[in-house]
C-alpha cells in the first residue's frame, strides 16, 4: 500500500474543510485536503438564502451580536451551548468581511456596502446572501482561494476509516476513485468536514453524495455523537423533487397557502407566521396536509407572485428557475408546489467550540459533520454557512496550536491500514446476495417513514428493528462491477456502510429522549421537559450497539423559556 | 398535477478497460417532473448497479453531471426525461459522455485538462493589501455586482469546453470557461493584478472564433463569448500584444472603417489592411489555387443611407 504523511488530513472539500485547511496552510503546515467529488461540487454549493452577520455599522441600528445569540439559542429550543452561539455571533462580521475580501460578491445596498435580508428566527434582518446562491458564490470564492496556497488536494478519494493508536490518531486510509489504490495518510491530526447525511431519508435536498461518511468513519473509530436524534426538516422542498426553495422566499415576503387558500400559518404562529422557525412550520405543513387541506399529492403552495416579477428573477432566481424547470410552474404567476424534506442534521461528532473532539487525540470535527453545537435541537436558516466558515477558521487555528506540540507516532501501523482495506472489500465480497440498492431504499424509506417528522414509541422502535435488519442484510452486500477503475458501485456500498451505522445511532437515540423539543417531536411526549432533558445526547457506537450517555447544555446567559413565535 | 408514468428506453454509451466501448438500453418509468439524474439513480440502485457517472447536488449548481444527451451537452439534472421524448419525438433517449475529454468510466470522464486551463487564468481576487488585512473596507456598486456576478456563475462543469471547436484546435487558447472566470477578475474593480491578468488573456481572447457553441451549452447562461468579447476590448491597454492580438485589433479596426466607409464589409479591403500588402499577396496564391481569387474582385457597391449607418454607430 502506498504510503504518504502530512501534518493533517482534512477530510471534505466543502466551506468547513477548506476554511480548516486555509488556517492550517497559511501557518507553514503540510495539509491534504480529501475530498470523494471536486471541492466545487461539495454540497456547500447548494446552500441559497445566505449568511447570517452582524456587521459593526451595517447592521439594524437596534441589532447587536446579543440579539443574534438570543434568536439562535431560542430558535435551537435551549439545546444550544450558548458560549458556541456567542462565538458564532460574534464572529459572524469578521468571517462576512474575509469572505468579501476573497471576492465573495455579495449583493449590495445602494452605497456598495454589504446588503441585508430577513429569514425565520430573526428578530432584526442580517441575513447576507448572493441571490439564491449564496452556498455556491462562497464556496467558489473560498475554493479559489485557497487553489492559490500550498494544499495538497486529493479529489475523488474515498476515505476508508481512521487509523488510531490506542486513543491518539495516527492517520487514515483512503483510496483513489479512478485507480481504486487505497493510501495510508500519515498524520498527527485529522479534521472531520464531511457534510450531511440526507441520503438516510426519502425525501432530501441534499446531493446524493450527502451519505454521512465522517459520522460513520468517526463511530467506527470509537468517538461519539452528539444529539444524533435531531434531524431537521426543511419546510418548502419543491414537490416532487425535493429541490429546495430557499427559505429566502419568505424571508422575502412569500406566503404559504393551504388548498382554500387560507394562510395558515396565522395559526401555528400568529406572530411570526411564515418566518417561524423550521419545525414549527415543517409540522405546520404536514399537520395541514393530513387534515386535509393540502393539495393531492401532498403539498402546499408557496405564493411569490405579489412580489412582482422583476424582483423574483433578481432575489429569488433559482426558486423561479426550479419551480419552472422542475416543476412546470410560473411562480411569478401561480403558487410554488412545496412539502417538507430533510434538510439539515444537527447531530454530529462530538466537539467543543474549537472544534476538539475528546475521545480521540486527533480528532477535530466542522460544519455539518460536527456537532459544537451551536444549533441545539433546530438550526435558524443562515446560521449553517456561517458555522461552516466560522467553525471551520477557528478548528484550523485549533489544529495549528495542536500541531505546535503533536509528536508524530512513531510506530508502524501498515497493518491496521490492511486491515481496514480487507474490511472495506470483505464487506462487498460475497459473490451473491443483496445489492447497496435494495438495502438502501428500503433504510430510506424506513427512515422517513419511522425516524421523521413526527414520531412515537411504537414507529421508531418499528424503524429500529427494521435498521437491524438492513444491518444484517448488508454484511452479505456484493459488487455486480468487478472493474478496478472508478467503481462507484464499491463506494456507494461503502457509503451505505457509513449510513446504516448513523441509522442505527440515531433510532437509539430519537426513542430515548422521551420529550419533544426542537426537531425532535414525539406525538406520544408532547412538551418539551427541561427537567429530564435540557442535556446532549452522547453516544457510541458499540459493534451492534449504542451506548447512550449525557453532557449538560452551557448556558451563560438565557434561561429556558416558552418557545413561541 | 397530472403524474401520468410513461416508459423510457435509455440507451447508455459505456466504456470500461476492460471491455472498451458498448451501449446497453434500460427500460425506466417516468413522469413529467422526472429529472435525468434520476433516472441514472433509479437505474443504478434497481437495476444496475455497475453503472458509473457524476452526480451531486441535482439543481443545477454543483456541475457534477455534465453529459451528452440525444447528442446535446447537458447537465443531467437540469434535464427532464419528457421534455427530451417530447423534443425528439421519441422515447429513446441516448446518453454519452462529454466529448473532448479522455473517458474513465462510462459516463465519467477525466476532467484534469478542464481544471487546469481554469487555473491558468488565476482565478481567485488579488485585493489590495490594505483590504487583505482588515485594514481597510472595500465597496462594489450593485451594478457592478450585477455584471460580475453573471460571469460568476460558472458551476466548472466542463460542458463549454467539451463543446468548443477552438479547443481542440488551438492548443493556446485558454478555453470559453476560463475566459469567463478570468474575465470576472479582470473586471473586478476590487482586483489589483490587471496587467498580469491581460497577459494571460488577450492573446487567448483572440484565438476564439465565435461560433458561440459556449453561449447554446452553458447551463447557467454564463456567456464565455460574452466575456472574450468583452476581454478583446482591453488588448489596446496591453503593451507587448502577441501577432495574433496584433492581426485580430487590425481586424476588428478595419471591419470598423470599411463599415464607416461603405455601409458594408468589403472584403478584400478588410483582408489587404488586417493582413498587410505582402501576406495578401502570398495568400491571393492560395485564394487562386483553391478558385477563390474570383471573389476578391467582386465590385461593392456603398449602401445608401450612410448619414443612418453613422448613426447607429455612435458617430
Amino acid at each position: 500500500m502506498d504510503k504518504t504523511s502530512y501534518d493533517a488530513i482534512v477530510v471534505g472539500g466543502g466551506l468547513a474543510g477548506l476554511m480548516a485547511a486555509h488556517e492550517i496552510a497559511v501557518s507553514g503546515y503540510k495539509v491534504a485536503v480529501i475530498s470523494k467529488v471536486f471541492p466545487t461540487r461539495s454540497h456547500s454549493s447548494s446552500a441559497e438564502g445566505g449568511i447570517a452577520a452582524y456587521i459593526q455599522g451595517n447592521s439594524d441600528p437596534n441589532d447587536d451580536p446579543q440579539y443574534m445569540t438570543y434568536d439562535t439559542v431560542k430558535g435551537g429550543d435551549y439545546l444550544v451551548d450558548q458560549d458556541a452561539a456567542e462565538l458564532l455571533s460574534m464572529k459572524s462580521g469578521e468571517i462576512v468581511r474575509i469572505m468579501e475580501s476573497w471576492g465573495t460578491l455579495f449583493n449590495r445596498q445602494p452605497d456598495g456596502r454589504v446588503a441585508v435580508r430577513y429569514f425565520g428566527g430573526q428578530t432584526y434582518p442580517r441575513t447576507r446572501f448572493v441571490g439564491d446562491k449564496t452556498g455556491m458564490a462562497l464556496l467558489h470564492a473560498l475554493f479559489q482561494r485557497v487553489s492559490g496556497l500550498n494544499i495538497d488536494f486529493y479529489n475523488e478519494w474515498f476515505a476508508l476509516d481512521l487509523i488510531r493508536n490506542d486513543k491518539k490518531i495516527v492517520g487514515l486510509v483512503a483510496m483513489e476513485m479512478k485507480s481504486m489504490e487505497p493510501t495510508f495518510f500519515k498524520t498527527k491530526a485529522v479534521v472531520m468536514a464531511t457534510g450531511g447525511m440526507g441520503m438516510l431519508y426519502a425525501h432530501s435536498t441534499n446531493a446524493y453524495i450527502n451519505t454521512g461518511d465522517g459520522y460513520g468513519m468517526a463511530l467506527r473509530a470509537g468517538a461519539a455523537l452528539k444529539d444524533p436524534e435531531f434531524v431537521q426538516f426543511h419546510p418548502t422542498a419543491l414537490y416532487p423533487s425535493d429541490i429546495l426553495i430557499s427559505e429566502a422566499a419568505r424571508g422575502e415576503g412569500a406566503i404559504l397557502k393551504n388548498n382554500k387558500g387560507e394562510r395558515f400559518m396565522t395559526k401555528y404562529a400568529p406572530k411570526k407566521l411564515d418566518l417561524a422557525p423550521r419545525d414549527i412550520v415543517s409540522r405546520s405543513i404536514i399537520t395541514e396536509v393530513k387534515e386535509g387541506r393540502g393539495f393531492p399529492g401532498g403539498y402546499v403552495g408557496l405564493d411569490l407572485t405579489h412580489l412582482g416579477e422583476e424582483y423574483i428573477k433578481e432575489r429569488l432566481a433559482l426558486a423561479y428557475e426550479a419551480a419552472l424547470n422542475f416543476a412546470g410552474v410560473d411562480a411569478t404567476k401561480e403558487p410554488i408546489p412545496v412539502r417538507p424534506a430533510q434538510h439539515y442534521y444537527m447531530g454530529g461528532i462530538d466537539v467543543d467550540i474549537t472544534g476538539t473532539n475528546y475521545d480521540l487525540i486527533g480528532l477535530f470535527a466542522a460544519g455539518e459533520a460536527a456537532c459544537v453545537s451551536v444549533h441545539g435541537a433546530n438550526r435558524l436558516g443562515s446560521n449553517s454557512l456561517l458555522e461552516t466558515l466560522v467553525f471551520g477558521r477557528e478548528t484550523g487555528k485549533t489544529v495549528v496550536k495542536f500541531l505546535s506540540s503533536a509528536n508524530e507516532s512513531s510506530e508502524s501501523l501498515d497493518k491496521e491500514a490492511e486491515k481496514i482495506v480487507d474490511e472495506a472489500y470483505s464487506f462487498t465480497k460475497s459473490e451473491s446476495g443483496v445489492h447497496f440498492g435494495v438495502v438502501l431504499n428500503k433504510l430510506r424509506e424506513t427512515m422517513w417513514e419511522n425516524i421523521g417528522i413526527f414520531r412515537d414509541e411504537n414507529g421508531m422502535k418499528t424503524g429500529l428493528s427494521e435498521i437491524i435488519k438492513l444491518r444484517e442484510m448488508a454484511k452479505n452486500m456484493y459488487v455486480t462491477d468487478k472493474s478496478k477503475t472508478y467503481n462507484t458501485e464499491f463506494f456507494n456500498a461503502l457509503e451505505l456502510r457509513n449510513m446504516l451505522d448513523l441509522a442505527l445511532v440515531i433510532a437509539n437515540a430519537a426513542i430515548n429522549r422521551t420529550e419533544s423539543r426542537g426537531a425532535h417531536y414525539r406525538t406520544d411526549y408532547p412538551e418539551r421537559d427541561d427537567k429530564n432533558w435540557l442535556k446532549h445526547t452522547i453516544a457510541y457506537l458499540r459493534g451492534n450497539t449504542v451506548e447512550i450517555g449525557y453532557k449538560p447544555v452551557k448556558i451563560t446567559k438565557w434561561q429556558p423559556e416558552a418557545r413561541v413565535y | 398535477m397530472s403524474e401520468k408514468e410513461q416508459e423510457i428506453v435509455v440507451k447508455i454509451k459505456r466504456f470500461s478497460q476492460d471491455k472498451g466501448n458498448y451501449w446497453q438500453e434500460y427500460k425506466v418509468n417516468v413522469d413529467r417532473f422526472t429529472q435525468m439524474t434520476e433516472v441514472l439513480r433509479r437505474i443504478k440502485t434497481e437495476q444496475d448497479p455497475s453503472l458509473s457517472y457524476r452526480a451531486s447536488c441535482h439543481m443545477a449548481v454543483c456541475g457534477s453531471c455534465g453529459m451528452k444527451i440525444n447528442g446535446e451537452p447537458r447537465l443531467a439534472c437540469k434535464t427532464l426525461a419528457l421534455d427530451i421524448v417530447k423534443k425528439y419525438n421519441s422515447n429513446v433517449i441516448t446518453l454519452e459522455p462529454m466529448d473532448y475529454f479522455q473517458p474513465i468510466k462510462d459516463l465519467v470522464v477525466d476532467l484534469d485538462d478542464f481544471y487546469d486551463r481554469m487555473f491558468k487564468v488565476k482565478p481567485r481576487l488579488y485585493p489590495d493589501k490594505e483590504v487583505l488585512e482588515g485594514k481597510a473596507e472595500q465597496r462594489l456598486k450593485p451594478e457592478d455586482q450585477r455584471e460580475l456576478w453573471k460571469f460568476e456563475q460558472c458551476i466548472w462543469c466542463g460542458l463549454c469546453v467539451s463543446g468548443c471547436p477552438s479547443v481542440r484546435n488551438d492548443p493556446e487558447f485558454l478555453g470559453p470557461a476560463a475566459h469567463a472566470k478570468g474575465y470576472r477578475f479582470l473586471a473586478d474593480p476590487r482586483d489589483t493584478i490587471y496587467e498580469e491578468r491581460l497577459k494571460i488573456l488577450i492573446d487567448s481572447s483572440w484565438r476564439c472564433t465565435y461560433c458561440y457553441q459556449c453561449f447554446n451549452v452553458c447551463p447557467r447562461d454564463v456567456e464565455p463569448v460574452t466575456t472574450i468579447k468583452k476581454t478583446r476590448a482591453h488588448t489596446r491597454f496591453l503593451k507587448d500584444r502577441s501577432a495574433v492580438a496584433e492581426i485580430g485589433e487590425k481586424h476588428i479596426e478595419a471591419i470598423e472603417e470599411s463599415i464607416k466607409d461603405s455601409g458594408m464589409i468589403k472584403e478584400a479591403e478588410v483582408y489587404l489592411k488586417t493582413y498587410g500588402v505582402i501576406a495578401s499577396l502570398t495568400d491571393l496564391i492560395y485564394a487562386f489555387q483553391n478558385g477563390k481569387l474570383k471573389y476578391a474582385f467582386v465590385k461593392e457597391m456603398k449602401v445608401k443611407n450612410m448619414d443612418q449607418i453613422r448613426k447607429i454607430m455612435g458617430d
